[in-house]
């Protein structure tokens, strides 16, 4: 150690004891580094392999100053630097409770846990209290995961890794804020109602579990009544549209369509036709159902009239919905109007669109379902 | 096919004549190279003069709109005769290719 450092470590005023401590820690500082960036990256990993979106994912080594005051406190306490397990401070915020349970056991396969030092203090509360809530783990870095023989500290020193939700990280901030400024005693009132948003806090938390438990129990009814046929129970949705598609509804009828010329099917999405269903008054996946059912011949007798006389091969897999909703135009009556106000909502409105329902209309004077 | 490319920074306004066919897709394919590169591309392809387009002419215009949509750009096809709008509109198209 350099003279300089020497005197920088004196200006503490710590003990010996307390001045070894950070001796130490100058020394190790960079594998506490290391050990912080392996811990964010592992839990990184871990979340996008879970599929799981949280607010963020941080961590920190203690700085020496915050170090130095910590040992001036309560430096008695710790018989060396590997007794002191927060100089690696590692935190995940989610968005949901749930999540800061399914993180635990994430975290529980991903490192090595001191459960002895591990605190759930949402479990602590007293059924009348109400205040900090975070899961703590104390944990080491495991060799399975990461192993340099130059450097077994890495695989030795504990670290603290917080798990919270976005509420509970709020509460914490605010209440570290207004709570632990300085000399100035803070009235017991204050702290009260501190706590008392803290209760209002946790009951949040609580509902918007709920909400995303209830938001996915609908899904999963509804793609279940998707996947059964159950179309008329079904409102259309971007969700249910999207499941609906996943059972391809349009593919024979594009096969269909294709045959007319062997033309190869350029496979789009179906997803804008949602917005045209919508615009045309669908209601539910039953009702597009049942314009597929009654429809589909005649629109493929408008794709034959359309693309029969040409040499055209290939295709949009879009336009058998297209031209399904086409001859629910005009079987509804509304002409070229109807047409027109259709492919302005679907193309955006253009010279087009006007010349464009003319022509069909025009075209499909002769066909058997304008007759009926 | 005539194909003339004029270039600002990003921006292409591309003036198309003639009929697009089998018989001159490949050379198509060379000329509207320089389309095929560079970020954020903002392509116009002027229609005005164009007087056919047959379904090689369509796999092109997919295979450039693909290209576009990949590097974060837009591509627009303006001017089009009713003969060629048709074959957009009939084949669907229409509904995958930005046409004002």
């Amino acid at each position: 150690m350099s003279h300089m450092e020497e005197d920088s470590l004196e200006k503490y005023g710590l003990d010996m004891h307390c001045t070894m401590i950070l001796e130490e820690y100058r020394a190790n500082r960079q594998s506490f580094v290391r050990i912080m960036e392996l811990a964010i990256q592992c839990l990184k990993d871990a979340l996008r392999q879970n599929g799981m979106f949280v607010t963020a994912v941080e961590g920190r080594v203690k700085e020496e100053k915050s170090l130095a005051g910590k040992l001036e406190l309560k430096g008695y306490k710790y018989r060396c630097l590997s007794d002191i397990t927060d100089i690696v401070g590692t935190r995940v915020i989610t968005f949901y409770t749930d999540d800061v349970d399914k993180l635990a056991a994430i975290a529980e396969n991903c490192f090595d846990i001191d459960w002895e030092n591990s605190v759930d203090k949402r479990k602590m509360h007293d059924l009348d209290s109400f205040g900090y809530m975070s899961l703590h783990y104390i944990c080491r870095i495991p060799k399975s995961m990461y192993y340099d023989p130059q450097h077994p500290e890495i695989n030795e020193f504990r670290w603290e890794l917080q798990l919270r939700t976005t509420l509970q990280h709020m509460w914490a901030n605010m209440n570290h804020d207004c709570g632990y400024k300085g000399d100035v005693e803070i009235p017991v009132e204050h702290l009260r109602n501190m706590n008392r948003l803290a209760g209002v806090l946790e009951l949040a938390d609580d509902e918007f579990s709920r909400i995303r438990t209830q938001v996915n129990k609908y899904r999963r009814m509804v793609q279940n009544l998707v996947a059964d046929g159950n179309f008329d129970e079904v409102a259309l949705d971007v969700d249910t549209f999207r499941s609906y598609l996943n059972l391809k509804p349009f593919d024979k009828l594009a096969k269909r369509i294709a045959a007319i010329n062997q033309a190869e099917i350029h496979m789009d999405s179906l997803m804008p036709y949602l917005r045209m269903f919508k615009f045309l008054g669908f209601k539910t996946l039953g009702d597009i159902e049942r314009l597929k059912k009654e429809s589909s011949d005649d629109a493929f007798l408008l794709a034959t009239l359309e693309i029969g006389g040409t040499d055209l091969d290939i295709i949009s897999s879009t336009v058998s919905v297209q031209d399904l909703c086409i001859v629910h135009i005009l079987k509804k009556g509304d002409g070229k109007e109807g047409l027109k106000a259709f492919f302005d909502e679907l193309n955006g409105p253009s010279a087009y669109n006007e010349t464009r329902a003319e022509r069909l209309v025009e075209k499909t004077a002769r066909l058997p379902f304008m007759n009926k | 096919m005539n194909v003339t490319i004029n270039r600002e920074e990003n921006r292409f306004n591309v003036v198309l004549q003639g009929r697009l066919d089998t018989t001159n897709a490949d050379q198509f394919q060379k000329d509207i190279q320089p389309l095929m590169e560079g970020d954020q591309p903002e392509i116009t392809l002027d229609c005005t003069d164009m007087e056919y387009t047959s379904s090689q002419g369509l796999r092109m215009f997919l295979m450039l709109q693909k290209s576009v949509n990949a590097r974060g750009g837009r591509m627009t096809m303006t001017g089009m005769k009713p003969q060629v709008k048709e074959v957009f509109d009939i084949t669907g198209f229409s509904n995958i290719i930005r046409i004002i």
